[in-house]
């Protein structure tokens, strides 16, 4: 029977050749979410009161416009990741914006509100430093760009260069700012760190300078960090060791020095050991900046000054205020202060900059979340009311990579998960049973029925029949009243009281870890965040290892995740114990770690509550156990020969194996070392723990069968060449039991080079490669057979398989790049495999392994047809109609991730990069449960049809009847 | 794996043959990017268009692939792109967009930063079918991302062989007679004639006798001793 279901399977993706999606799918069981990153730059645009525009630049190097009234994207560019795609500085001046990329390499203007680029200019190499917008006359027309030792001035509409100079010393001096105040200069202000300033003064017309001078600084290390312009072209600097301010006016050629003055005579204090900070406005670029300014004395107080005739006042003390910031609308400056309320709320309150005086009616409540961080970055857009007051929106980033958006009085308009653009790894957990139904799985539990007799479980019986029929009523009343009301009125929030698995178990709970330490619980139906935990004090180079320990299946146990944090640098690791349902941390005590982990393994030992043990072992090849209860141990020491884990010392080229001992020590079995001269270890992978496989062997087309080598205990390891030239460079596949070391397969492919996406699953390994003769990505399919005759077909032993699996091996080219590559799963593997491929351009291909079959012929036999082999073809069809995401492409795909449902049609597929695409796949059609266009109709009216046809053939057949007896 | 490497063998002589025939400077345009050390860098450009589509409706959402993403582009306003700091070697460009179709070309940058842009070929990888430089690049229509949904029409109905098995035979059980003047004897002659024709081989085996030996068979097993076959065999001819 088994087999029929199989061929049948099988004969079904040919016919249909693979799973595609209906255009009424759409939206239907998918969904994509699309994020941008960590914010680093963000502007209102101020052009027109209207404009709902928000830019965006992120250090993820995406440039986006966002709708500050939804939080919805506009459009978004995303570029090249690492260094090259770096955006360096953002600049907005009406419909434009200026952005430096890549080191201050390319210089490219936005048109924003179609989001195309209006031009592209390169720049000379060096390091970037500062970029300004440069007005003349009340106009900017101009935007300067300054480099470790050139200025250039560029065209604002054209972007065409109109001069570029170097700067003089710069090899002694550090230039890192640029200031221009609207009067045909452009002053570039450099430092030689404890010892003096120098100010260059450039014309703008033809960048002849004007003027240059040095003046005596001997205190100062930087200008970024601790100056600021104020006023008319004053430099204003901030010294915490002297505890002063100092002033200098940029352009005037008496004075020669700075004038100190101490923060005393204003009755101001720098903490000691914080670094303050200046923050001024230019509200306009083509004139100079307003003269009041933020001095930040300690992280939560901030003080608004006024610099007028030389002399500083101040306007008004915050005390205590986290954030402060500027904001302009027509001529009016404020600022927004943001004060600590209480413990979970901070207020937001604006100023009028000029007098420091607050405005009336202007709190904006911000509650934090407590699973949350704190507030670092605080964006204010400014608009004028009918009224000419002054109003404000403000947008909060958090430590967690949230943006807030407020309006008055504390209404969040929309928010953003940031945290979610980089998600390092994630798991899928089953949602638990209601109530009820875990009262009726209850009633069938062991114990009831040896405690009860048969009368109390007939009661039992029909009082769960009771409640059945009783949910089922207020399930119809609830449809009967929702439908009564206009569509759009009816909500369906989902929160975690009324999640429960639905009756195919296809909507889950997705586990997300990103890389800021956050973790989200997020609802695979719908999309919606349910819950969300910041884990405070995560290193930035933290890597992360997500365990389920305990599935929802032992009710009432609640479900158990861990996750290990490990610094990449240490190796020093931490567990995280939480219940993945509703994101509590878990009251469980944690082993202290104080050694690095180099492994951990997942028993499918149980401890006396059902959570499996996790065995971590670490530098010294140390053993230990999470829960380590004594049922836990004496159940290790009971099993501890038949446990065997294995290491990888890339660095070393070392694969080593290990078993435990009973004292949970370990001995080292095998090692092979593979030398890193020549190759290195790029990625070791076993298979899936939780992968079926339905089907022993294949069905050839002479009625044998070719019985699969399925060894639970084989690794994949793939090397990579050290030489990486075109010619000698070569990819490496090492097929190891991880049991004994024993070498099951070697494979080498030449003239070859990474990077090698691979996936490793029944019998087979498929990888994928670049071919650096041919420039094209090459996939490669390994399979392993172990003949037509099982050795031992009741249990498979890696220490008893003398003979050496059959290996079958193809190439095929696959016409595009390749981002990720991952294999579809199902309930009990009786549904054909598809690879998912993550392509660059944001698609996800469903490639039908039927591609990817080693045997497949050259020349078409009557066998191989029997066989439905596809024959042989050199290059892998790549169709539109496969691509599971249609138009909601996902960019810069990372990782796939693929879990079973209850139907075994079904396989849920979650994609993940900067966005995130949550979808199910059904690689041989939906078999198992009717199709969506399913002709109820049709049906119904046939069977309807017949019904009464024989009625009245009946009825007529009687009467004839009746007549010839007549006759 | 050994079908491929035949194949290879095929185009590596294929290869050698174009490299003759191609009088382009740089015959073998593989210098790969790595290799290069003299940091000269050079500039892809082109256009896009979309025939029908006003360019900003799809420009915000497209973007120019080299080489997957190593190096990445943007169009401007009007369709046009430029890929700047990309050493010299061969490159395939893609313009990506989720609504329209475009197809790759590979981009040929010679150490000099000579240009060239061809057809992509993956199979014979140095066939060279000029395309124009600086690149244009015409879609060719948007995605077809869906399966066409199977409707149900009274055409599908009529027209399945089923069906039209079942009703034509009606037609002629109930027309044809009606038709065909059947006392004529010449006619009837005809008609036998043709019923002879239409008869099976007397030598072929019946199916519907078949399928009675067969379960004759399965039934005779539990009476004991071959009885049924006998009983058959009379019927043979």
């Amino acid at each position: 029977m088994a087999w029929l279901v199989v061929r049948l399977a099988i004969s079904m993706s040919l016919l249909y050749t693979a799973s595609a999606v209906f255009e009424d799918q759409v939206g239907k069981f998918d969904w994509r979410q699309q994020f941008i990153g960590k914010v680093r730059f963000a502007l209102f645009d101020t052009h027109s009161q209207a404009s709902k525009k928000l830019l965006l630049a992120t250090d993820k190097n995406v440039f986006a416009s966002l709708n500050s009234r939804t939080g919805d994207l506009f459009w978004r560019h995303v570029d090249k990741t690492g260094p090259e795609g770096h955006i360096d500085a953002l600049l907005m001046y009406g419909q434009d914006a200026v952005v430096v990329v890549g080191n201050g390499r390319l210089l490219r203007s936005w048109e924003t509100t179609v989001g195309g680029l209006k031009w592209e200019t390169v720049l000379d190499t060096g390091s970037f430093q500062a970029a300004a917008l440069v007005g003349v006359q009340d106009f900017v027309k101009y935007v300067a760009v300054l480099k470790k030792s050139a200025i250039s001035l560029h065209d604002l509409s054209s972007g065409s260069e109109i001069w570029v100079e170097n700067l003089p010393d710069s090899d002694s001096v550090q230039y890192q700012t640029i200031y221009s105040g609207g009067n045909g200069l452009v002053l570039v202000l450099g430092v030689v760190p404890n010892s003096h300033i120098v100010i260059v003064e450039y014309k703008i017309e033809d960048g002849e300078i004007m003027n240059k001078k040095s003046v005596e600084a001997a205190w100062m290390s930087s200008l970024e960090s601790s100056c600021a312009v104020v006023s008319s072209g004053i430099l204003l600097c901030v010294d915490q060791i002297t505890q002063s301010l100092y002033t200098l006016p940029l352009q005037s050629a008496e004075q020669t020095e700075m004038r100190q003055i101490h923060l005393q005579t204003l009755d101001l204090e720098v903490v000691s050991g914080f670094r303050p900070v200046l923050t001024s406005t230019q509200p306009n670029p083509a004139q100079p900046p307003l003269s009041e300014f933020f001095l930040q004395l300690s992280p939560d107080h901030h003080i608004l000054l006024q610099f007028k005739d030389g002399l500083i006042a101040p306007l008004r003390d915050f005390n205590p205020a986290y954030l402060a910031a500027f904001a302009t609308s027509g001529e009016r400056t404020v600022a927004a202060v943001m004060s600590p309320k209480n413990d979970t709320a901070c207020s937001i309150n604006l100023f009028s900059a000029d007098t420091g005086r607050r405005h009336l009616d202007t709190t904006i409540i911000y509650h934090m979340d407590p699973n949350g961080g704190k507030p670092n970055r605080l964006y204010v857009h400014a608009f004028l009311k009918k009224d000419d007051s002054v109003g404000y929106r403000v947008m909060v980033q958090t430590e967690d990579l949230a943006l807030t958006f407020l309006q008055q009085p504390g209404r969040v308009v929309w928010m953003r998960e940031e945290a979610l653009a980089d998600v390092v790894t994630m798991e899928m957990v089953d949602l638990p049973f209601t109530g009820t139904q875990a009262e009726l799985e209850g009633e069938f539990g062991k114990k009831a029925a040896i405690q009860d007799g048969l009368l109390p479980m007939v009661l039992k019986r029909l009082s769960s029949q009771f409640i059945l029929l009783q949910a089922w009523l207020a399930h119809l009343w609830k449809l009967f009243y929702d439908a009564r009301k206009p569509r759009s009125s009816v909500k369906n929030e989902v929160t975690i009281d009324v999640l429960s698995r639905d009756e195919f178990n296809l909507q889950k709970m997705m586990l997300m870890v990103t890389a800021s330490g956050k973790l989200f619980g997020i609802d695979s139906k719908s999309g919606t965040i349910l819950w969300k935990q910041y884990l405070e004090n995560i290193q930035p180079n933290s890597v992360f290892k997500l365990i389920v320990q305990r599935t929802t299946a032992h009710f009432p146990h609640p479900p158990q995740c861990t996750l290990l944090i490990k610094n990449k640098d240490t190796g020093l690791g931490s567990l995280y114990v939480f219940n993945p349902i509703f994101g509590k941390k878990s009251q469980i005590s944690v082993p202290a770690l104080p050694r690095p982990i180099l492994q951990t393994l997942l028993l499918p030992v149980i401890d006396q509550d059902y959570a499996k043990v996790l065995l971590l072992i670490d530098d010294q090849y140390k053993v230990t156990a999470f829960p380590s209860t004594k049922n836990v141990l004496q159940q290790l020491q009971d099993t501890a020969s038949s446990i065997f884990f294995y290491l990888v010392d890339s660095s070393q080229g070392k694969l080593s194996g290990f078993r435990l001992r009973k004292d949970l020590s370990t001995e080292l079995i095998w090692e092979v070392v593979i030398p890193t001269e020549v190759q290195k270890i790029v990625a070791v992978k076993g298979k899936r723990a939780n992968e079926h496989v339905h089907s022993q062997g294949r069905v050839m087309g002479d009625r044998s069968v070719l019985y699969k080598y399925l060894n639970p205990n084989l690794l994949a390891v793939i090397t990579e060449s050290t030489d990486t030239h075109q010619e000698r460079s070569f990819v490496g596949i090492i097929l190891i039991d991880g049991v004994t070391g024993r070498i099951v397969h070697e494979a080498v492919q030449r003239k070859a080079r990474g990077p090698v996406h691979f996936v490793h699953s029944e019998n087979w390994v498929v990888y994928v490669y670049w071919n650096s003769k041919f420039r094209r990505n090459e996939f490669s399919v390994l399979e392993l057979f172990e003949g037509a005759e099982l050795y031992n077909s009741t249990v498979f032993s890696s220490l008893d398989r003398p003979h050496p699996p059959q290996v079958l091996q193809q190439s095929y080219i696959f016409p595009a790049p390749i981002n990720t590559l991952e294999a579809t799963l199902t309930e009990k593997g009786i549904t054909s495999r598809h690879l998912l491929v993550g392509l660059p351009s944001g698609n996800i291909l469903s490639l039908p392994k039927l591609f990817l079959d080693p045997r497949r012929p050259e020349m078409v036999s009557e066998q191989s047809r029997e066989e439905n082999l596809i024959p042989y073809a050199p290059e892998m069809p790549i169709r539109e109609e496969w691509f599971i995401n249609y138009n909601q492409t996902v960019s810069r795909v990372r990782g796939i991730y693929t879990a079973p449902s209850g139907l075994e049609s079904t396989c849920l597929v979650v994609a993940y990069g900067l966005d995130i695409y949550q979808s199910r796949v059904f690689p041989s059609k939906q078999f198992d449960v009717l199709k969506d266009d399913y002709d109820y109709i049709l049906i119904s009216s046939v069977l309807f049809g017949l019904f009464f046809a024989t009625m009245i053939s009946k009825r007529l057949a009687e009467v004839k009847l009746l007549n010839r007896a007549w006759r | 794996m050994q079908q491929m490497k035949r194949l290879l063998d095929v185009y590596v002589a294929l290869q050698a043959l174009f490299a003759l025939s191609c009088c382009f400077s740089d015959a073998e345009p593989g210098p790969v990017a790595g290799s290069q050390s003299n940091g000269d860098r050079f500039r892809i450009e082109g256009r896009a268009i979309v025939p029908g589509v006003k360019t900003q409706d799809w420009i915000s959402t497209a973007r120019i692939l080299v080489e997957g993403e190593e190096y990445v582009g943007f169009l401007k306003t009007d369709g046009s792109f430029a890929v700047n700091d990309v050493p010299s070697g061969s490159y395939v460009v893609e313009i990506v967009s989720p609504s329209f179709r475009f197809d790759p070309v590979r981009v040929d940058i010679t150490s000099k930063g000579k240009m060239r842009a061809r057809l992509v070929n993956y199979i014979k990888t140095s066939e060279v079918i000029r395309q124009p430089y600086p690149l244009q690049i015409r879609s060719s229509g948007p995605h077809t991302y869906f399966m066409k949904r199977e409707t149900w029409g009274w055409t599908d109905f009529l027209m399945n062989p089923m069906v039209m098995m079942m009703v034509l035979p009606l037609l002629i059980i109930v027309l044809l007679p009606k038709v065909v003047n059947t006392n004529d004897p010449e006619m009837r002659k005809e008609m036998e004639q043709s019923m002879n024709m239409l008869n099976p081989n007397p030598e072929l085996p019946d199916v519907s006798e078949f399928m009675t030996k067969l379960f004759s068979k399965g039934s005779s097993k539990s009476s004991g001793g071959n009885k049924g076959t006998r009983s058959i065999a009379p019927k043979r001819r």
